[in-house]
């Protein structure tokens, strides 16, 4: 095994990571920001995914598309659609109760999956969009990545740097308010269904940008990538993991599970034949015992929410 | 236990660093297929098919100057994240130089897209069925053992006609391998030939009662059930409360129920009336020498795509030869031993090919599946037999046009 080969398994892991960080940030700003125990991550994935397939493929006969667009286009598209669809959703769903609302999300997220799979006309049913293009694809294998993981890199820094600064600015403090104390909130006059709805469109549009971005790093979208398993669940892990209400937790979640996930299986694969085999069966069975390691040990993750929000204006303030 | 995990994490990559000691004299390629995940059921045969090959490459000379062939397994579990995953880790860090599978269309498709047309691989899937396959754009680097589904759909339509099938009504499982076949299906009998179905119903997998379904299917009074399922999951249970509550008389099914899991869960005396397309080796003896060759090593030759796995990697073995161990210039060597001139080479006989090819004679592999003369687009067109369930398993009843 070579340096560079090494280095392109560096670099591909990096965008998926940089691409799992942004459906994580997106929960985050759903359960962090606004304890919205959203369990339909896959559906808004799907949404932003398939608009931006849609809208930057040639045309096919029997679908609808053939905008051709250029891709910035349909990942702002893939925004405003996962926002769109998330707004009825929200209307109808929040207003129920962690679990309740996890049930009905996770409904939402098959209704989703089951409408795309059975659509020709829209989204080519289960044969899925191939042939989208990607930015830079010309230029060599590693060049290629290389210019793919800038792209995606500026697109979650952007993501981060505008959530983080929400985090200790008034709406921030408003939607932890809400979110840890209800009555006192709306006693304060805040109109906490709109702020819940607010957050919870801000994050299925991340989660769309996100998938629009997995799409366009595969060339293709089918309808087996909005598996639950690695769609939702995964993006759950990875946000209780790095710690949920952290931002930079959500990312640093995500860096270590798909790590372990995807570089546990070269570990195992050195095994003899037939344990390396059953090794890969055992890959969904170690996350979900991580998971369960986390919640028991360390339930706020690997960096809690800063309860004081940032300490350095806290200690600014105390200076006078 | 922050620093613990992270030091896991860490250890882990560390240990992928230092324990990887490439062998020079090993030439790798990839397997990659669905071990874990919907076709987990499915994917062990395949797999096992693909080692065949490789261990009988293995015992008769190896490849080149006797370097050893090795195998790779790679989880792609079905999905396109882990068929990129899956495929970047064979590439970049076992370095292999070609790929048999992945096993499910939408992972080839991403596979492909993202991993292995950028970085010059080839990649022979061999149950991809879905039609995109042929579009993509890829140097002439995919290829597939098995017939896109269009064939299959088509042959199977003729064969009822002139087998004298009235109405029918047509189940199919709502993915590509499904839809692709039913929709192939339809255009051929309908639009072409004139027939009739009455109804024509997707459904979807792993619930545990079809009886609405199946009451809806009946109810245009065909007495045919065509079904394009998997014999060892959703299509086995549709099969079996059709039979129990006496929905139809007949059943037709595509390639996918040919399976052993339908005669033993059913019995082969319940099952006079079904028979079951798939593709074949034009000079079927091609396929029985697979089979025994399989049977040796205690595997199930009616395994699901279990001979165009063994053809799959047979070929990429072939190619490996021809190019001396090189992942450059595979995709034209695949065409050069598989176009139809040449000596004929069957399943098993690499020396035979080792001494051919080192005298620069051309050669032709028929395979256990099928001629496997691919056409420009890195397919092939296929030969179907229709199958009945005999006294031992699946029999041939006649070929398919």
């Amino acid at each position: 095994m070579e340096f560079l080969g090494l280095v392109n398994y560096a670099l591909f892991m990096a965008i998926f990571i940089a691409i799992y960080a942004l459906l994580a940030l997106g929960l985050n700003i759903q359960w962090g920001f606004a304890g919205l125990f959203n369990a339909g991550i896959a559906g808004f994935f799907a949404v932003g995914a398939y608009t931006s397939a849609i809208l930057t493929t040639e045309a096919v006969d029997g679908r609808i598309g053939g905008f051709d667009l250029h891709f910035v286009i349909g990942w702002i598209g893939a925004m405003i659609a996962a926002a769109l669809v998330a707004w009825p959703i929200g209307k109808i769903c929040l207003r129920f109760r962690s679990d309740y609302l996890a049930i009905a999300s996770i409904g939402i997220a098959e209704i989703i999956r089951l409408v795309i799979k059975s659509e020709p006309a829209l989204t080519n049913g289960a044969r899925g969009i191939p042939g989208i293009p990607r930015p830079m694809s010309d230029i060599g294998y590693m060049e290629s990545q290389v210019a793919y993981l800038i792209i995606v890199l500026a697109v979650l820094i952007a993501a981060y740097v505008l959530v983080e600064r929400q985090f200790n600015a008034p709406w921030g403090r408003m939607m932890r308010a809400i979110r840890d104390n209800e009555d006192a909130a709306k006693a304060m006059g805040k109109d906490v269904e709109f702020r819940r709805l607010e957050a919870f469109i801000f994050g299925a549009a991340l989660m769309g940008l996100g998938g629009a971005l997995f799409a366009h790093f595969n060339r293709s979208i089918t309808p087996e990538a909005i598996d639950p398993m690695v769609a939702t669940f995964l993006v759950w892990i990875m946000l209780i993991l790095g710690g949920s209400g952290n931002n930079r937790g959500a990312i640093l979640g995500a860096a270590v599970v798909w790590i372990i996930w995807s570089v546990s299986e070269i570990a195992t694969d050195r095994l003899p034949h037939e344990y390396a085999i059953q090794a890969k069966y055992i890959r969904l069975f170690l996350i979900g015992l991580m998971l369960q390691l986390v919640l028991r040990f360390r339930p706020e993750g690997l960096l809690p929410e800063p309860l004081r929000g940032d300490q350095r204006s806290a200690k600014g303030g105390a200076d006078h | 236990m922050k620093t613990k995990l992270l030091t896991l994490a860490a250890g882990l990559m560390t240990a992928t660093a230092l324990a990887t000691v490439p062998a020079k004299a090993d030439v790798k390629i990839g397997l990659i297929g669905g071990v874990s995940g919907p076709i987990a059921a499915m994917a062990p045969a395949m797999i096992d098919a693909a080692q065949l090959a490789v261990q009988q490459v293995n015992e008769q000379g190896g490849i080149g100057d006797g370097e050893k062939l090795v195998g790779v397994v790679g989880d792609s579990a079905c999905n396109p994240q882990g068929g990129t995953d899956a495929a970047t880790k064979a590439v970049n860090i076992e370095g292999v130089a070609g790929i048999v599978g992945p096993h499910c269309s939408g992972a080839v498709l991403a596979a492909a897209g993202s991993v292995t047309i950028p970085a010059g691989v080839t990649l022979v899937t061999p149950s991809g069925t879905s039609p995109e396959i042929t579009n993509l754009e890829d140097n002439d680097s995919v290829f597939r053992t098995v017939p896109s589904d269009d064939y299959q759909g088509r042959a199977l339509a003729r064969t009822l006609k002139d087998m004298g099938y009235g109405k029918v009504a047509v189940a199919y499982l709502n993915n590509d391998y499904g839809t692709g076949l039913a929709n192939a299906f339809k255009t051929e009998y309908v639009d072409a030939l004139g027939g009739e179905i009455t109804q024509f119903a997707a459904h979807e997998e792993g619930k545990a009662s079809y009886r609405s379904n199946l009451a809806e299917l009946a109810k245009g009074g065909a007495d045919t059930l065509v079904i394009f399922d998997y014999g060892d999951g959703t299509g086995l249970t549709i099969l079996r409360q059709a039979l129990e509550n006496g929905f139809f008389e007949k059943f037709v099914g595509g390639d996918g129920m040919k399976s052993d899991a339908v005669i033993n869960e059913l019995g082969a005396e319940n099952l006079a009336n079904f028979v079951s397309s798939s593709p074949v080796g034009e000079k079927s003896d091609s396929l029985d020498i697979f089979n025994e060759a399989f049977k040796g090593v205690g595997g199930d030759p009616d395994a699901i795509f279990a001979n165009t796995s063994y053809d799959a990697a047979f070929l990429l073995a072939l190619a490996l030869e021809k190019t001396g161990g090189k992942k450059e210039g595979v995709g034209a060597a695949l065409r050069e031993v598989s176009n139809g001139e040449g000596e004929a080479i069957r399943p098993g006989e690499w020396q035979k090919a080792k001494e051919l090819i080192a005298a620069g004679t051309a050669i032709d592999y028929k395979g256990a599946a099928g001629d496997h003369n691919f056409d420009a687009k890195g397919d092939v067109p296929g030969t179907f037999a229709l199958f009945e369930v005999g006294a031992d398993g699946f029999e041939v009843v006649s070929e398919m046009n």
